[in-house]
């Protein structure tokens, strides 16, 4: 029977990880994340938990222990946060490109400097050009959820790429809610054992791995790996439906919409900061202001269709971002709605809102706020906008 | 195996580069003065001194670069090195 | 084995056809280790000489007879150890898991990983083949080139002479991580030389670190055809000794009566051509020092 449990956003991701029974876990400590691999370290103390853990000597060689690992055919887990994610970029990158499914959880944290330890995506969304699936959560449930559902999404055949699942430092990874804990048995049938076809270390079957490659090949791999990227939004959507018909919960797939109906503002939202969006989408469609939500839960690939057709009928939009795009003056995400949209001719104004960077809150007000600085530019439609600092 | 295109991976066949063009001298084995003490293939980087059914060392021009190592550790000077295209 | 199974008798694993410059002894290493390691390996080349002739292969063609692969510069033994790990927990011990990397990859860039594993004990046979600097990317110094050598990072010129530091003693480091196995190779000392690839193959606890002295006739400036003399060299003039390092001991595997001076291996390298009497004497310096705490360290273990 499932079971509900008051736990964190790190113990989310650590009940996850043990519910898809990895083979191997490698991790080094960085706060936000390290009670995930604390508590997992503990279920393997407690004999509650059954694989290798590899307690390495830096964030470069969790990959890399993982790296080697998941060519010999096992199924991985690890998790970090910014600082450790930047230095693992060299075998992270290599992860997707040798197409090695596996998931990581990251407790995302801004990137220093200035010297930081607190929440922000700028770690995740700065690496959203190395090729891996990038899911942004809102809530502890869904981190774990997510966890699951992210196995599944990465060892698809048609998918095989790493999950990175994304969720906010502190705001989630130290904030204590109810949790719905499924069953082993529910999780086993939902996810089955992988077992590698594509690219296997074995003596049994001798291949080289990662043999030098001219140009001309090399861009059948990437160009393959582009096209797996497309396949996995289909994939993420079918597998969110397979699991609300298994577990009785699902995230909508690759984006959820909320109360678009009639929308003419829409805010556009990724992580835990949509909670605070959802409560001022309510408070102000109760005054009978036609506002509407659209949560981005996965940056990579990117749900270029799924995001028009939600826009569509917006007069008016706001991107809300947790990270900066250096060079635009704007928020990561705006660009690339603004790119979505543009690609398909539509024009319509929008307006960038930074705000939650190395920290600090989101909170209701700034959402009140954001949301009615975009019911104000779609009455007027007013072109160019600056860029709101929501500080 | 066939490629699947997803993994970069080598697995149609083994790569050789064919070093045996590289030689400008090769290695000629004194028939008269070799032993058979086998040493010279103890000592040969790309594995080209073999035995024949006779167990006698010869050796295998196909990939040997003629780096004549085998001839200056021969203990009894047995193998020469002679110029490509020479007798 | 013995020494006519391993050079005359065991398959060569590694493509006949390999780019390595002739007389190379890294390429000569590798064959060797890979015909007494057998085909129930898996190898792990990263960046270097032997990746760069082809022995990973090229696009859909392999270089190998074993399952190989190109691990990072800086994380052959994390990779190789993930590997092992996971044979390990399925029961399939007796895949062997091995790493052939250069010094550059060992010695600086991959030092990390390496400390790492050997702290934890993986149980991975680490093989480094130590040709003095990054070889692979033209010939720049590396923690392991000799003091004075002249490389193209330390070239020498008016104001400078070569490298103005003494080489790193990597074995000596893993031997005080605990490794299970350490010990020094060298190609021209055949049967220490097997001997200790077979020691290494069966260790089933612990990492297992070989360093082999590999003379490059291309960044060292010598002809091809004295590899093996140089090798040779380098251990009459106790420039590297040949021991190994086990449960905490240590063992001089081939003694030296009478070392020759140092000057006798150096003055036929081009890299130290341009080395006066006094740096020579400073490389002599530091060979005796190091000969003599090798000789403390053997005296303290039993015989
Ligand atoms: C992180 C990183 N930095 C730099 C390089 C470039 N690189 C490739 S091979 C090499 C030198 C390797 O030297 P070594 O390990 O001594 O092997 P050798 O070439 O001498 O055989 C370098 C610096 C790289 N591959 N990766
Ligand atoms: S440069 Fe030196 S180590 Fe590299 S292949 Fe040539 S001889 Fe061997």
């Amino acid at each position: 029977m499932p079971v509900v449990k008051a736990l964190t956003g790190n113990e989310s991701a650590a009940h996850g990880a043990a519910l898809a029974r990895p083979d191997l876990i490698a991790a080094y400590p960085i706060t936000p994340q390290s009670s995930v691999v604390e508590n997992l370290a503990q279920m393997l103390a407690d004999g509650k938990l059954s694989c290798e853990m590899v307690e390495v000597e830096s964030e470069h060689s969790a990959m890399s222990v993982i790296q080697g690992a998941a060519l010999a055919g096992a199924r991985t887990f690890t998790a970090t946060s910014a600082q450790g994610l930047a230095l693992m970029y060299e075998p992270y990158f290599r992860m997707s490109t040798l197409r090695l499914p596996m998931v990581m959880a990251v407790a995302g944290r801004e990137m220093t400097s200035p010297e930081t330890i607190w929440g922000g995506q700028q770690d995740t969304v700065s690496l959203r050009e190395a090729g891996w699936i990038q899911f942004y959560v809102e809530d502890n449930q869904e981190i774990l959820d997510t966890v699951i559902q992210g196995y599944k999404v990465a060892e698809h055949q048609g998918v095989l790429l790493p999950v990175n699942v994304c969720y906010d430092g502190f705001f989630l990874s130290h904030l204590t809610e109810g949790v719905e804990i499924p069953d082993q048995e529910q999780v086993d049938s939902f996810l089955p054992q992988y077992r590698p076809q594509h690219v296997i270390l074995d003596p049994q079957r001798p291949m080289a791995v990662d043999p030098m490659t001219p140009g001309n090949l090399l861009m059948k791999y990437r160009r393959n790996h582009l096209e797996a990227m497309q396949t996995a939004l289909r994939v993420i959507d079918e597998i969110d439906a397979d699991f609300y018909r298994v577990f009785g919960r699902r995230y909508g797939g690759t984006i959820e919409e909320y109360r678009l109906e009639g929308a003419d503002a829409v805010l556009v939202t990724i992580g835990s900061m949509t909670g605070a969006a959802r409560e001022v989408v309510d408070l102000l469609r109760d005054q009978g202001k036609k506002v509407g939500l659209v949560k981005v839960r996965v940056l990579r690939p990117f749900p270029l269709k799924r995001i028009v057709r939600a826009l569509r009928s917006a007069k008016a939009i706001g991107v809300v971002d947790r990270s900066v795009s250096f060079g635009w003056n704007s928020g990561a995400l705006f660009q690339e709605v603004l790119a979505a949209l543009g690609s398909q001719g539509m024009v319509m104004p929008a307006v960038s809102f930074i705000g939650g960077l190395g920290g600090a809150d989101i909170s209701n007000d700034h959402m009140l706020k954001a949301l009615t600085t975009v019911l104000e530019v779609s009455a007027n439609q007013a072109a160019e906008q600056e860029t709101v600092w929501l500080d | 195996m066939t490629s699947t295109w997803i993994s970069p991976t080598g697995d149609e066949g083994i790569y050789q580069i064919d070093t045996g063009k590289w030689r400008t001298f090769r290695p000629v084995i004194n028939r008269d003065r070799c032993t058979n003490c086998k040493l010279c293939g103890y000592y040969c980087p790309v594995s080209s001194i073999k035995l024949s059914n006779q167990q006698q060392v010869h050796i295998d021009l196909s990939y040997c670069k003629g780096c004549a190592i085998c001839a200056t550790e021969c203990p009894r000077g047995a193998i020469d090195m002679v110029r490509e295209g020479e007798e | 084995m013995n020494l006519q199974e391993v050079f005359y008798g065991a398959e060569d694993l590694i493509s006949p056809g390999l780019s390595a410059c002739p007389g190379c002894a890294g390429e000569l290493t590798m064959r060797t280790v890979m015909k007494i390691m057998g085909k129930n390996t898996i190898l792990g080349v990263p960046p270097g000489c032997m990746a760069g002739a082809g022995v990973v292969g090229w696009n859909r063609l392999s270089g190998a007879k074993v399952p190989i692969t190109i691990p990072l510069l800086d994380n052959t033994a994390s990779m190789l150890a993930g590997i092992r790990r996971y044979y390990q927990s399925q029961g399939r011990n007796d895949v062997r898991v091995v790493a052939f990397a250069g010094d550059g990859a060992t010695a600086d860039a991959g030092f990390q990983a390496l400390s790492g594993a050997a702290e934890r004990g993986e149980n991975i046979i680490y093989i480094c083949y130590d040709n003095e600097g990054y070889m692979n990317t033209g010939f720049q110094r590396s923690g392991t080139s000799s003091k004075g050598s002249n490389t193209s990072t330390t070239p020498v010129g008016a104001m400078r002479k070569g490298k103005a530091q003494h080489k790193k003693d990597l074995p000596l480091l893993l031997a005080m991580h605990n490794a299970a196995y350490v010990a020094t190779v060298s190609p021209a000392y055949v049967q220490d030389f097997v001997r200790k690839i077979e020691k290494a193959k069966e260790v089933t606890c612990g990492l297992a670190y070989i360093h082999v002295l590999s003379p490059c006739p291309t960044g060292w400036w010598f002809d091809p055809k004295d590899t093996i003399k140089l090798a040779r060299l380098a251990v009459q003039t106790n420039f590297f000794p040949l021991y190994e390092y086990e449960d905490g001991r240590f063992y001089q595997t081939v003694s030296v009566k009478q070392a020759k001076p140092v000057q006798e291996f150096v003055s036929r390298l081009g890299k130290f051509k341009h080395l006066d009497q006094e740096a020579i004497a400073d490389l002599q310096q530091w060979t005796d020092r190091r000969a003599n705490l090798l000789q403390r360290l053997c005296a303290e273990s039993p015989a």
